[in-house]
């Protein structure tokens, strides 16, 4: 009994080093933060703490276009490929048509997103640097 | 979907969490170089107060207003005035974020940024061909002409000395005010525009259309004016469209009635489009009352600054500076950076005049009238031998030395009042080496110039009583030290303009401010023994010309004399009103139990202390001189009424001289208004000082002042008659 307390103990243990050693190997790197609005965050990841609110530098925020700036777009795309048949792939319909947008961005600087408003984070990595070797996973994985 | 070549996002959401939920309450995982203090800057992002991007519940970004829809002349006139304030708001120092910046046409012309004239309109979708409505293209024509002018504005300001957060706050957030759109081109619209005003005059009244008219009149002459300065020549062409936008000017204030406004075609909401590390603020709203007064000192300061190109001599020039920026209000700060411009732009004085030109010219008039030592053909000689060659060698020598302290008084000058204040500090730190400079060249040129010591006796300031020993001319560090006292004085002195000092420190500052005008009176009466021995023993004998030189440096002499004078006796006056104040206990200092009258005084002397010649008085002779504890209350009144006459008389003298002996070309007027109002201090000085007098006649010796039924204010200095003097009032309680 005294035995299962402390490799349970000790299994605490090992977790929560790793688990710093994780974020730690995160610092600096560049983050993507979406939070509840849909906005997207872009900066270098600084700070955390246990209700995950992040200290991002040099923090670009991005927007969707808006709803109606969407519709706009969809329907020139549609115009436009209506218009210039060699540029739409054939049978498509004009209906579910893709089209892109440019996502509006602006320079913040230093922000703190706070955990409760974020929905997304993600971790951007050149191709050329992706490590190949185990990484760490977290306990709701194993 | 977000993409970008050569980099992969890899959701770590869940793993991010987890790991974090893993540190215990209050552990923080952070990168080591960075600060929790630096985290106190950060922008909390969905705080509404913090993040202007912060939308608030079923809150759409976009701007529900229509920039398309019809516009009534009269709502068109409504958001040009607004414009105009919100110019203004800019002008003085709020954030463009806050200003223009808020206006939903402006916005849609800027964004996205156009890259031709055609472009650069807020209804961009319009079919090839079509005419524009009217009225847009009244307001798109005018908001062209002012985004075009903010640029220029703001390049100019940037590109001379100003502070960020005092003055001017040049961040255009990343928008691009048309820097890319020549001028002419939108001059061009300016004027299609008003064609188009002619033509539908009858349909929207010949009133509104002459309204309309002016606003996009002063545009254009706005944009001309800054075209116009760049040439620093020539100010009477200059003036110009100045002229031209002061006499627009009125009948635009007296329109404003026609216009409805259009609160809703301004938003903060623009903000979150902004690049900014700021919270959201709100839009700043300033009366179109204080607008039309602000612009209408702007122009007349515009028309006003352009006469500094008339340069007439390096001391008028001064005084220009020093009168222009005493004005209050002060200048603008682009009337300010403008006046940088024509000053240094290039390190061609005024456009036309090199550095040596002005600093020969001042020295001519300070210390060396028809001096050898100024004489341009000694730079020709070759032969090291020759005197002339180790002049000319010297003098250039010194050029170097002191131009670019020199030049920085009138950069100083140009700041705003405290920056002035604390920039004189450094700079009389760099006058004190300057002095030690130019004593060794003066020793080396003295040789040179095979100069005889005279034996030289102060007379009107007398100073000890001894046979004073031979002495030697010391022109270039006379020069020096005569600025470092100047400078000095000011320091003193703007320290009363801008509160600096309590109301019973006033007493010891006018003491320290006599003993530097004294010591200024005696500089400039050692100099002028020395400018009449020269004369009087000039071989060969003087052409006219010479004489003239010698004439025009007497006479600044003169002035300054008056000058130094007037200040000492003035500041006599008002140490000894202050002392008897303090004395009747009508002026009581406030509780200061961590400090010492001693302490305070090394502090409020700090800058001084440093500089060796005139030294600091110590804190005993301070303290003596101010308190002046052999007199008593009766004869401290007694000389305050005699030191009051002669300031009186050296004030008087001083606004009778002609504007080349008083040094004040084409600034006379203005330097004239200050001089009169001195005098008008000094009046209210020996009011004063009567009903001091006639309070303590009875003989209340040394005891409560209460009793005396006397009231005493210190007014505000911008409540007195001058800045520089703070002059109590004195009332018989009811």
């Amino acid at each position: 009994m005294e035995d299962t307390r402390t490799s349970l103990k000790e299994a605490r243990d090992v977790a929560r080093e790793e688990a710093a050693e994780y974020l730690s190997s995160l610092l600096n790197k560049n983050l993507r933060v979406t939070t509840t609005d849909s906005r997207m965050f872009w900066g270098a990841f600084k700070c955390t703490d246990p209700e995950s609110n992040l200290v991002l530098q040099h923090t670009y925020e991005y927007r969707h276009p808006s709803m109606q700036k969407q519709a706009e777009g969809s329907a020139a795309a549609a115009a436009a490929s209506a218009g210039a048949t060699l540029t739409s792939t054939p049978g498509s319909a004009v209906a579910n048509q893709t089209f892109k947008m440019d996502m509006t961005s602006r320079y913040l600087g230093l922000v703190v997103v706070p955990g409760e408003h974020i929905v997304k984070i993600e971790l951007e990595e050149f191709v050329s640097q992706m490590k190949k070797g185990p990484q760490y996973r977290s306990p709701t994985e194993l | 979907m977000i993409s970008s070549e050569g980099i992969i996002a890899t959701d770590i959401t869940r793993k991010f969490a987890a790991a974090a939920a893993t540190l215990a309450p209050g552990e923080l995982v952070k990168d080591g170089h960075f600060t929790l203090f630096e985290s106190v800057g950060a922008l909390e992002i969905m705080d509404p107060k913090m993040d202007s991007g912060c939308l608030a519940p079923g809150e759409s970004l976009d701007e529900e207003y229509d920039v398309a829809r019809p516009l009534l002349p009269s709502e068109v006139l409504g958001i040009i005035d607004q414009l105009l304030c919100l110019e203004m708001a800019w002008h003085l120092g709020y954030p463009l974020s806050q200003t223009l910046l808020t206006n939903v046409y402006i916005e849609a012309i800027l964004m996205p940024a156009p890259a031709t004239i055609d472009e650069a309109d807020f209804i961009r979708n319009r079919k090839d061909g079509a005419p524009r409505d009217p009225m847009f293209a009244v307001l798109r024509a005018y908001c062209l002409g002012l985004l075009k002018s903010c640029w220029y504005v703001c390049d100019r300001i940037k590109f001379e000395h100003y502070y960020e957060e005092e003055d001017f706050v040049t961040n255009t957030y990343h928008r691009s005010l048309l820097d890319n759109i020549d001028r002419d081109l939108i001059r061009d619209e300016l004027m299609t525009a008003r064609s188009i005003l002619h033509n539908i005059r009858r349909t929207i009244s010949e009133e509104m259309a002459q309204a309309l008219s002016f606003r996009l009149e002063l545009r254009t002459a706005f944009l001309r004016a800054i075209e116009l300065s760049d040439l620093r020549s020539n100010p009477e062409s200059l003036s110009l469209p100045w002229s031209q936008m002061k006499a627009v000017w009125e009948p635009i204030s007296k329109s404003h009635r026609l216009g409805t406004p259009v609160p809703e075609a301004f938003s903060t909401k623009i903000q979150r489009k902004l690049a900014s590390t700021m919270p959201p603020r709100p839009i700043v709203h300033l009366s179109f009352e204080e607008t039309y007064e602000h612009f209408r000192k702007l122009f007349a300061d515009g028309i006003d600054v352009l006469k500094v190109l008339n340069y007439s001599d390096s001391q008028s020039l001064l005084n220009f500076v020093l009168t222009f920026q005493a004005q209050k209000p002060q200048p603008l700060v682009y009337i300010r950076t403008l006046l940088q411009t024509f000053l240094f732009k290039d390190m061609i004085i005024l456009g036309h005049l090199s550095i040596r030109h002005v600093i020969d010219d001042d020295l001519a008039i300070v210390v060396l009238p028809c001096s050898r030592l100024l004489d341009p053909s000694n730079d020709d000689i070759e032969a090291p031998y020759d005197p002339r060659f180790a002049m000319a060698h010297q003098m250039e020598l010194f050029r170097q030395r002191a131009a670019q302290s020199y030049l920085d008084i009138f950069r100083a000058l140009c700041q705003n009042r405290c920056r002035v204040r604390r920039t004189l500090y450094h700079a009389i730190q760099d006058w004190e080496t300057v002095q030690m400079d130019a004593m060794a060249i003066d020793r080396l040129l003295q040789v040179q110039l095979e100069e005889n010591p005279i034996v030289y006796k102060p007379s009107f300031f007398v100073i000890e009583e001894d046979a004073p020993d031979p002495a030697y001319c010391l022109p270039l560090s006379s020069w020096a030290l005569l600025y470092k006292l100047r400078l000095m004085e000011w320091i003193v002195q703007l320290g009363f303009e801008l509160e600096t000092y309590q109301p019973d420190e006033l007493a010891g500052m006018y003491w320290y401010l006599g003993h530097l005008a004294k010591t200024r009176g005696q500089l400039v009466e050692r100099i002028k023994a020395f400018t009449l021995h020269r004369r009087a023993n000039h071989r060969p004998p003087l052409t006219q010309t010479m004489e003239a030189q010698y004439d025009r440096s007497l006479a600044f002499l003169r002035a300054m004399m008056l000058d130094s004078v007037a200040t000492w006796e003035f500041a006599r006056v008002l140490s000894c009103i202050y002392t008897v104040l303090l004395r009747l206990k009508l002026i009581v200092p406030p509780p200061r139990p961590y400090s010492t009258d001693a302490l305070r005084y090394e502090i409020r002397m700090k800058p001084f202390l440093s500089i060796t010649m005139p030294e600091l008085p110590t804190f005993e002779e301070f303290t003596h001189g101010t308190t002046q504890p052999e007199c008593s209350i009766a004869a401290l009144l007694e000389s305050a009424s005699g030191a009051i006459g002669s300031a009186r008389k050296s004030f008087d003298v001083l606004g009778k001289l002609s504007e080349q002996d008083a040094f004040t070309v084409d600034t006379h007027e203005r330097w004239l208004r200050g001089t009169k109002n001195c005098f008008k201090s000094i009046i209210a000085a020996s009011i004063a000082i009567s009903t001091l007098s006639d309070a303590t006649k009875g003989g209340v010796e040394g005891e409560e002042g209460l009793g005396l039924g006397l009231e005493v204010v210190v007014p505000k200095p911008e409540k007195g008659y001058h800045e520089w003097w703070i002059v109590p009032k004195i009332t018989r309680k009811r």
